[in-house]
């Protein structure tokens, strides 16, 4: 499949989570309907999974090079955190927001598509790269489920409401986050060496990952400290900004001008 | 990173947040003061071996006045978390300025000259920071690894390798050699040049280019729109590969089958493109084109030193060949060592050789030949402390999976 076939695709999927989403309202009551609502979440990223499948086949490169190709990769990994929660925590509402942000992601694609480029270049070519980019990818999905249910929190104690596990899930959902985070941040500094010379050049890309990195790296001295953890729902929810700037803020910053990062996602 | 397992002893009830942060914003005034009065001209890291005496005496004095006053408010104070925080967001605040002003030259009278913003990394305030958060860092650190614990080795291995590859990575910035040497073709070199400032440095051993080579990606087809200065998509909204048998088409203009693609070919007597062995052949992509009900075959070519362009007019649109973007460069090479060593070694991007303490990388070539330069550019790093640093990467990543394997467990518990 190449992009000609992704509106379809973007389509079925946003309609198998969509059905799947309100078949939740009768799946309460009902264990068939639990079934069957399922069934349409698991399928709307099933599709997404075999469509980025048969594009890597067809670009005969991994599909990790442009803004548009990792938003395809967020776009199905992001439900999939959002079942994984509901399957581990008993927590229903996360999935809903997750969707949602994939549905975003699929029109922002659908509305500014990419150009079919099988071109990689050489300093991509790397047995660095797939593990560099795919570790960064999780770790965004974590921080920005982290950062959803954060701002969920936030919302739940402005009506008296709050809910200690929901809280627990984004803290845990951020320390996971953080760990690939890390990972990400050490691959790229190894992959940079061979690549390009020298591990850490304060490219605007490098210096905007350090900044969340040191973000989230304050989180957790915060959580060191207890924290009232209704105040870091606050943190969580502001911190996923740093990282959208460095996801793709960057691109549009007057240091990026020189970026090595700005072709990249 | 604060592992939960571990109560922290020394710092953790030393006071709110306010004197940390005005600590902290002190810190970086006393270095934009700095900058100020000598109109932003940053800080020199001392070279080899005054660099690797400071960070001895260092490593020492913190040792020492975090073991021998430990129970000192004010030891306990630098070395809490509170003062750790505000330094870690004073890094980042930092960071951002640097993240966000052009990090290059400037006007000497911009206020971002002036004030080092468009140096960040080398600036005062950046230093202060920096070296109050490896006091921090390396305070927290003595606490946890005296007396040794089996149970803080997630800490100690995350916390130490983090001390280690920042303050090494910053103070062996200054031994770092980063030079790019041009090779031509049948030539050998010894002469590389520092960057940007151009100024020539022998380095000890010299490289003969055999052979560079480009590989690229097949070329593409594209109709071009002169008046709208624009490349048209076809049907399947791609620029079509020019592989042979590969077709295209453009609904209502023309549908465009690819007959044959030589990847290097050069006209013969009567002008039609024959295969050539030589470097100098060009891609020719054979076509035949549906216009109106009407065929024809035709052959184009993006050209090259002796062979012009040609395309094929298609309505008010062209059709053209577009090159393939460099698939893979290398350089073949020789490298010769001043005892006389030889080592013949191929340099490509992503695989550097090691040469005798230097690391040589493929960088680049005559951008404006293409696939003819007969130049290559080589980078040759020389860097003494990446040993070092890279100890400190492998620690951090090996307390991030400790960090991670006791992150499940809990959350198993929860």
């Amino acid at each position: 499949m190449t992009l000609n076939e992704f509106p379809l695709i973007a389509l079925a999927a946003i309609s198998c989570w969509g059905v799947g989403s309100i078949l939740q309202i009768p799946a309460a009551k009902s264990k068939l309907f639990q079934g069957i609502s399922w069934l349409f979440l698991l399928l709307g990223s099933a599709v997404l999974v075999l469509f980025l499948t048969s594009y890597w086949i067809v670009l005969e490169r991994p599909p990790l090079r442009t803004l548009g190709e990792t938003r395809l990769w967020y776009a199905t990994l992001i439900p999939l955190v959002g079942f994984l929660v509901e399957y581990r925590w008993k927590i229903k509402w996360l999935k809903y927001y997750c969707i949602g942000l994939a549905s975003f992601f699929l029109i922002i694609n659908y509305a500014y598509p990419d150009v079919f480029e099988k071109a990689l270049m050489p300093a991509l070519q790397s047995p660095w790269f797939i593990p560099h980019v795919v570790v960064y990818l999780v770790a965004y999905v974590l921080l920005a489920a982290s950062a959803v249910s954060g701002w969920h929190n936030v919302l739940l104690n402005f009506r008296s409401k709050r809910s200690t596990v929901s809280e627990s899930m984004s803290h845990y959902l951020a320390l996971l986050g953080f760990v690939l985070l890390t990972f990400g941040l050490v691959f790229g500094a190894l992959w940079a060496k061979e690549a390009w010379g020298h591990y850490w050049t304060w490219d605007p890309k490098e210096t905007w990952a350090f900044i969340s990195w040191l973000a989230y790296l304050g989180y957790l001295h915060l959580v060191a400290r207890k924290t009232d953890p209704r105040s870091l729902q606050w943190y969580l929810g502001l911190s996923f900004i740093v990282l959208l700037v460095c996801w793709f803020g960057v691109n549009y910053l007057p240091s990026a001008q020189n970026s090595v990062h700005t072709y990249s996602g | 990173m604060q592992s939960s397992n571990n109560p922290v002893q020394a710092g953790s009830s030393s006071g709110g947040f306010t004197k940390p942060a005005i600590f902290t914003v002190t810190a970086i005034l006393a270095g934009l003061v700095i900058e100020g009065l000598t109109s932003g001209s940053g800080i020199t890291v001392p070279g080899w071996p005054a660099n690797f005496y400071f960070l001895l005496v260092f490593s020492v004095a913190i040792a020492f006045v975090g073991l021998r006053f430990r129970e000192k408010a004010l030891v306990s104070w630098l070395g809490g978390i509170p003062v750790g925080l505000s330094l870690i967001i004073g890094l980042a605040l930092l960071s951002l300025v640097g993240g966000v002003v052009p990090q290059d030259p400037a006007g000497p009278d911009s206020l971002a000259s002036r004030l080092r913003l468009n140096g960040m990394f080398s600036s005062w305030p950046f230093a202060f920071v920096t070296l109050l958060f490896l006091f921090n860092l390396g305070l927290s650190f003595i606490w946890k690894a005296v007396p040794f614990r089996v149970a803080n080795l997630q800490f100690m291995l995350f916390h130490g390798g983090f001390w280690i590859a920042l303050s090494c990575g910053l103070l062996g910035s200054s031994d770092l050699q980063r030079l790019v040497i041009p090779l031509y073709e049948g030539q050998e070199s010894s002469i590389a040049y520092e960057m940007p400032s151009e100024k020539p440095v022998h380095v000890p051993y010299s490289i003969y280019l055999k052979e560079f080579v480009i590989n690229e990606y097949v070329p593409q087809l594209a109709l071009y729109d002169p008046e709208g200065d624009k490349v048209i998509a076809d049907k399947s909204r791609m620029l079509p590969e020019a592989k042979k048998g590969a077709k295209a088409e453009w609904p209502g203009i023309a549908t465009v089958t690819v007959l044959d693609y030589l990847p290097s070919a050069a006209p013969d007597a009567k002008g039609n493109p024959v295969p050539a062995l030589n470097r100098k052949g060009v891609s020719v992509v054979k076509v035949r084109v549906v216009e109106d009900g009407k065929s024809y075959d035709e052959w184009i070519t993006d050209g090259g030193p002796d062979v012009k362009p040609r395309f094929i007019p298609v309505g008010k649109y062209f059709l053209v060949m577009k090159a393939g973007p460099p698939k893979a460069f290398r350089s073949d090479v020789m490298i010769k060592g001043i005892d006389g060593e030889r080592r013949t070694e191929l340099l490509e991007v992503n695989k550097p050789v090691d040469f005798r303490g230097w690391k040589l990388y493929q960088m680049g070539y005559d951008e404006k030949a293409g696939r003819w330069s007969t130049m290559s550019l080589v980078e040759a790093v020389h860097d003494p402390w990446l040993p070092a640093v890279y100890c400190g990467f492998f620690m951090i990543m090996a307390g991030n999976l400790l960090y991670f394997w006791k992150g499940v467990k809990k959350m198993e518990a929860a």
